[in-house]
């Protein structure tokens, strides 16, 4: 059994960590604090061949595999919320559709520019009343002759606000509930879409939050990815694999708070020594680390798993909840040991414990996870 | 007209890691290695002169198996092929020792230039560069912080760091120029560029291939020997004094007359 990256895996990570501190780092504070969507950052990831980490080669990729993806996502996660994000969006979310469904034209058409960074993608399922519960979504699609007229309304869309391509779901069969789904792709310029920015997030403040509005939006069916009222299975396969993103990204917020805390305990002196040298927080430090390779080595399980062909599902369920709760806990311990330090903006814990928060949000809430995991183990 | 570079590089410890040193040895467990900081300042430069001139870029190491990841470091950031200098025979060279193996190897190699890091980030030696340059009998320049080649003149112009500012140089081809980190920024080797670096090619040279004998590389052929490794003298923290300006002046007048002896 092997637990370590390979070479290229090892070369693949010493790139990604350069890039983040070279780039990424000096810039996390600023996007935080402004909410701007780092244009200029997503532009030079796309240089380094990270928008489209898994896609590949022959549809604008860097053709690698997803323990690769996991540590790009990471390295950068570890410095800002905002940018890994984005990255895991357009990898995973936008991508993946187009991967898992798409015909060899519709790859060409719309997978191309995204994998290869020329465009940016976003991904439409969520509704003002529609979580976890997808299949209640409100947006329709309607066909007519050979095109389909959609309405309706999609929220909390990562990206969209300087998205190009917009992978969207909607009912097509309101009755059959998940069974009625219907997955479409469609150009930002489509008349009848709205992007409307949505603004004052806790955290991961940079990453494009937007709302979608679909008001009598009309697309030809060649638009539609995979088959009418399968999009809910394209939906959930997306998902598992974007999962693995969003643990890699709370594992990499989790190693910054973790990292920072580490330096800081050191450098504080109270009662006449460093507080590392105080139990109480030394335990702190060793928690943080095992929740943090815990969390690591479920998210690259799940990772090697999608890489061999092998059901990931579960895995992938288990690396986010794992993940996720670690990149609470964590977070919120680092707060703890930099004291009054922790809960000030001057130190980058704060915007670590408040980035990190939604990793037990979005792409299935822990509770989700929590489902998924039970069902698999219980029957 | 396109320029024919070799670099020399060397695969190092990240020294931005912490190091422990154990009965005076240095403790390599968990070591992490790099491509020398200033042999990556060599290799980006070259690959700026590859942009304006053309240029085939090979690059040469001797270390172990585990120096090959430095050679693919910098085929990932462009450099064309690689050569290997890997026996364990090679272990324990001195820069002598090494400068004497890449002269062999270099003794049947034509070329525009040299480029090597003006030392190692390990031992900050800076010598091998000179040494190699000295067997090959090439003109040499130290320290580069910019370079451009002429091709049809063949010359390249050295913007050298001195102590009271720069220098500019010209050099005829064939000639050694050893480079500053502070030379530029290496560029980050993108994940195609990574992917693609295996493909390039990486030649394997033994000891044999070079036509030399044990007894002139490793600890037998190298004229000084690394004896102990020991960690440098802690700093002593500074001192902080309280008072109103006129017993500050006058503790600090007595400290620095009475302790520290440097009034």
């Amino acid at each position: 059994m092997h637990l370590q990256l390979n070479e290229d895996q090892k070369m693949i990570q010493e790139s990604a960590r350069d890039f983040a501190a070279k780039f990424v780092a000096p810039k996390a504070k600023e996007l935080d604090e402004t909410q701007e969507f780092p244009t200029e950052l997503v532009g030079q990831a796309a240089e380094m061949g990270f928008m489209g980490v898994a896609v590949p080669e022959q549809y604008g990729g860097s053709g690698l595999d997803y323990v690769s993806y996991c540590c790009v996502i990471e390295e950068v996660a570890r410095y800002c919320g905002s940018t890994s994000v984005i990255l895991s969006v357009n990898n995973s979310l936008a991508c993946e559709p187009l991967m898992i469904a798409g015909t060899e034209e519709q790859k060409k058409e719309w997978l191309t520019p995204l994998a290869s960074g020329k465009k940016l993608g976003c991904f439409g399922l969520t509704e003002p009343n529609s979580g976890s519960d997808c299949g209640s979504m409100k947006t329709h699609a309607v066909r007519k002759g050979n095109d389909w007229v959609i309405n309706g309304a999609k929220i909390w869309i990562t990206c969209g606000t300087n998205s190009d391509t917009f992978i969207v779901f909607t009912s097509t069969d309101a009755a059959a509930g998940n069974r009625g789904i219907t997955a479409f792709v469609m150009d930002r310029s489509t008349p009848g879409l709205s992007v409307l920015p949505m603004h004052g997030k806790m955290g991961i403040r940079a990453s494009g939050l937007s709302e979608l509005v679909f008001e009598e939006v009309v697309i030809p069916d060649s638009q539609r990815l995979g088959e009418e009222n399968k999009g809910f299975k394209i939906a959930m396969n997306t998902l598992n694999s974007g999962r693995i993103g969003i643990a890699a990204q709370a594992v990499g917020i989790s190693r910054g708070a973790f990292e920072e805390s580490a330096k800081y305990v050191q450098q504080r002196v109270q009662f006449g020594k460093p507080i590392s040298r105080q139990q109480s927080v030394a335990n702190h430090i060793a928690d943080m680390a095992v929740q943090i390779d815990a969390a690591r080595l479920l998210t690259w399980k799940a990772a090697s798993m999608k890489d061999h062909g092998q059901n990931y599902s579960t895995l992938s369920a288990m690396a986010k909840m794992k993940a996720g709760e670690c990149v609470s806990w964590v977070t919120n311990k680092a707060v703890q040991v930099h004291g009054g330090y922790g809960y000030i903006k001057e130190y980058d814990v704060e915007r670590f414990f408040r980035d990190g928060r939604i990793c037990e949000i979005y792409e299935g809430t822990t509770e989700i996870q929590k489902l998924v995991v039970s069902r698999a183990v219980l029957g | 007209m396109s320029l024919r570079i070799y670099i020399c590089c060397k695969q190092v410890p990240d020294v931005a890691m912490p190091f422990q040193i154990k009965e005076g040895r240095l403790v390599t467990d968990g070591l992490n290695y790099i491509l020398n900081a200033y042999d990556a300042s060599s290799v980006e430069e070259a690959l700026v002169l590859k942009e304006q001139h053309g240029a085939h870029i090979t690059l040469v190491l001797i270390g172990p198996d585990k120096a090959k990841e430095a050679l693919r470091k910098g085929l990932a950031m462009g450099a064309d092929d690689a050569v290997h200098l890997n026996d364990s025979a090679f272990d324990g060279s001195d820069s002598h020792a090494a400068a004497r193996a890449l002269a062999k190897f270099f003794a049947d190699k034509e070329f525009d230039f040299i480029l090597t890091g003006k030392q190692s980030q390990d031992m900050d030696m800076g010598l091998t560069g000179g040494i190699l340059a000295h067997h090959l009998d090439l003109p040499y320049v130290t320290n580069a912080v910019g370079l451009e080649a002429d091709p049809s003149a063949k010359k390249v112009t050295v913007k050298r760091q001195g102590d009271d500012g720069q220098e500019m140089i010209d050099v005829p081809f064939p000639c050694l120029v050893t480079c500053s980190n502070d030379m530029n920024d290496p560029r980050i080797p993108s994940l195609k560029g990574i992917m693609s670096s295996k493909k390039k090619p990486l030649e394997l040279i033994a000891l044999g291939d070079l036509g030399m004998d044990a007894s002139e590389v490793g600890s037998s052929g190298s004229p000084t020997s690394l004896v102990s490794w020991a960690e440098p003298d802690q700093r002593q923290p500074g001192q902080k004094f309280e008072g109103d300006a006129d017993e500050l002046v006058n503790t600090l007048m007595d400290k620095l007359t009475n302790d520290a002896k440097v009034i």
